[in-house]
């Protein structure tokens, strides 16, 4: 990845973009249904998949980063950012994989990147709490991410057809 | 498709996790951790008005919240309280001569004394003790409609009736929405009504005061409110070693003597459950069983005693499910 | 001018119900794992700290004795073991918690109301629906 000015500043408009997900998504309380510290739903997944592909993985991972870090930040503990940064790079790496297989639409794509965001802020409440008795609440959450991967897949199709003739980066 | 294939999948997902698991809503409130578990359609929006309901109590009966009926009729020593308010305060006045004062609510100034409530209990001498009895009686408290009066230097802690009034009105808003069965504790103010949603009645637990591992007995009810006291449940320990439980005996201002270690009061009125659970576990024993006698069984009761007999009203009989090893059980006699 | 990174397949493909299909394999695979393995008589504890959940373990899988701590205003040691809960230690004033004692049956709980702590037993098979006293 080349750091340019116009590539540096479009990061930061995206990272900037994903917090403000972050924090959207702090109206839908899911902590209500599986009452766990910093679980979150994943809508801050529509940045990744719109960075992965318009970006490169690169500046995805650096977006990403900088967003769970200046979250935790925000939200002022250090669990929240395990849980974001497991969720996250979860995510962000089975997309990684998955986006070059031919026949997977961006929804095959956000779903399994939703699914992985779960597993693994799972995995970080397991890491947290200690023990595996936070593996009930995968089975809902996994639940929760066919919508929020779908909608995810959505919003980001329907960016990339809107862009079609935008390019960012030469 | 993608997305109503989703949607399929998660609806059946959740749809079979979830046909036995009931909707349930804790909270703090009222001085007390509670919790409420409710089967059928409209159980989450009956658990949420139903917290509500508790909150909009707290609000006007606590002694601690500035803006209550209670805090400004303490505060003032008079007070236009609202009509539900008024009407409680009759109601504790009534249980108050029933249970010959030893359920009152003027108790008040001993319990601040004693510091029951707060942070840091401590043993008054007793020349304080002696100084404030004389304030204790329901006989301070004077009412002309909703406007009420106290005697210099009365208060009035609805702490012993509080819980149970408000399990009275969480019934009711129960009885206002789709609930096919509940099960909720206010601290202990237990209510139950219709069924579990394999068809069953709820079991309720009667705590072993002696070791908190296990239950004295088992129940199997419905439709009932139900309120355990006990001295075990909340005390704090003296410099010199000697354990003071949280219940006074109003006419001496010391925590209760009684050969009990708890009893349960069971019967159709959980405000009533609530201020008698308290006056028999200071009156012991043979009081209490008296009582019950002369009450024409209103009530259902389960004395725990202090020799290790657990006593049991005759309506209860049928309803037992499980007897705890360490005790003895006997009927109490109509 | 135009080499885009990669071009995305906006419009669902056939391959995606895979995607879809194996999250709900992976969802049932944890159910049962989770729910199915469980003994008749096994007992999760569940440590609940101002209405969020800080610690959840399942007590047969506990060789040694485990020690949760929680610190708010007040500081509480709850300790886990094979067979029961309790909250052994505690600066909270009134003591309600740690005179409530060792817990080990399913249905019960202790509360810390200064702290709003809970810590509840669950099991498959729950000894009571409400506990009174």
């Amino acid at each position: 990845m080349k750091l340019t000015t116009k590539n540096l500043a479009l990061c930061a408009v995206l990272t900037a973009l994903a917090l403000g997900l972050s924090t959207l998504e702090n109206l839908f309380p899911v902590s209500l249904v599986v009452p766990l510290p910093g679980i979150k739903l994943g809508l801050a997944n529509i940045v990744t998949v719109f960075a992965l592909y318009q970006l490169g993985a690169a500046s995805a991972l650096g977006i990403l980063v900088a967003r769970c870090l200046l979250g935790s930040l925000f939200a002022g503990n250090a669990s929240a950012l395990l849980f974001s940064l497991m969720g996250g790079v979860g995510a962000m790496l089975v997309m990684i994989l998955l986006r070059r297989v031919r026949g997977l639409s961006i929804y095959g794509v956000s779903i399994a990147g939703a699914a992985a965001h779960n597993i693994g802020q799972i995995g970080a409440a397991m890491i947290v709490l200690g023990g595996t008795a936070v593996l009930g609440y995968l089975p809902v959450l996994l639940g929760v991410s066919l919508v929020t991967g779908t909608l995810t897949g959505f919003v980001a199709s329907l960016l990339f057809r809107a862009m079609r003739n935008i390019h960012f980066t030469q | 498709m993608c997305a109503a294939l989703a949607a399929l999948m998660l609806v059946s997902l959740t749809a079979c996790g979830k046909t036995e698991e009931p909707e349930r809503q804790e909270l703090f409130a009222m001085d007390t951790y509670m919790s409420l578990a409710a089967y059928g359609d409209g159980a989450q929006e009956a658990l949420a008005a139903a917290a509500r309901e508790i909150n909009r109590l707290e609000q006007e009966l606590s002694r601690t919240v500035a803006t209550s009926d209670i805090y400004k009729l303490n505060d003032s020593g008079s007070a236009v309280v609202s009509e539900e308010t008024a009407a409680l305060l009759k109601n504790a006045m009534t249980y108050s001569a029933a249970t010959g004062g030893l359920f009152d609510v003027t108790v008040a100034p001993l319990v601040s004394l004693w510091g029951i409530t707060t942070d840091s209990p401590r043993v008054p001498e007793r020349s304080e003790i002696d100084a404030l009895l004389p304030l204790v009686g329901s006989g301070h408290i004077h009412m002309d409609g909703n406007s009420v009066t106290l005697d210099d230097g009365c208060a009035v802690d609805l702490g012993g009736i509080a819980k149970g009034y408000a399990s009275d009105r969480v019934a009711e808003v129960l009885r206002q929405y789709a609930v096919t069965g509940a099960a909720v504790s206010l601290g202990g103010n237990v209510y139950v009504c219709g069924q579990k949603s394999d068809g069953s009645a709820w079991s309720v637990a009667v705590q072993d005061p002696k070791n908190t591992g296990a239950y004295a007995m088992t129940l199997e009810l419905t439709d009932v409110f139900a309120v355990t006291s006990g001295g075990y449940q909340r005390y704090f320990t003296g410099p010199d070693g000697t354990v003071y439980q949280h219940i006074l005996d109003p006419r001496t201002g010391y925590p209760a003597q009684t050969d009990l270690l708890s009893v349960t009061v069971i019967g159709q009125n959980g405000t009533l459950a609530d201020a008698y659970s308290t006056a028999l576990y200071v009156m012991g024993e043979q009081a209490a069983c008296d009582f019950w006698r002369q009450s024409g069984g209103d009530f259902d009761l389960v004395l725990i005693t202090a020799d290790g007999r657990v006593l049991y009203t005759p309506g209860l009989a049928d309803h037992i499910s499980q007897k705890g090893a360490d005790y003895d059980f006997q009927e109490v006699s109509a | 001018m135009t080499s885009k990174r990669s071009q995305p397949e906006l419009k669902p493909k056939p391959l995606d119900a895979l995607v879809v299909l194996a999250v709900v394999l992976l969802a049932v695979g944890a159910a049962w794992l989770s729910y199915g393995g469980k003994g008749e008589g096994a007992l999760t504890a569940t440590v609940k700290h101002r209405g969020q959940v800080v610690a959840q373990v399942e007590l047969s899988s506990l060789t040694e004795e485990k020690a949760v701590s929680i610190d708010g205003a007040y500081h509480l040691t709850i300790t886990l073991d094979k067979t029961g809960a309790a909250v052994t230690d505690s600066d909270c004033p009134g003591q309600d918690c740690v005179h409530t004692g060792r817990i080990t049956r399913a249905g019960q709980s202790i509360v810390c109301l200064p702290e709003q702590v809970i810590v509840t037993l669950e099991g498959k098979t729950p000894s009571a629906d409400v506990i009174l006293g």
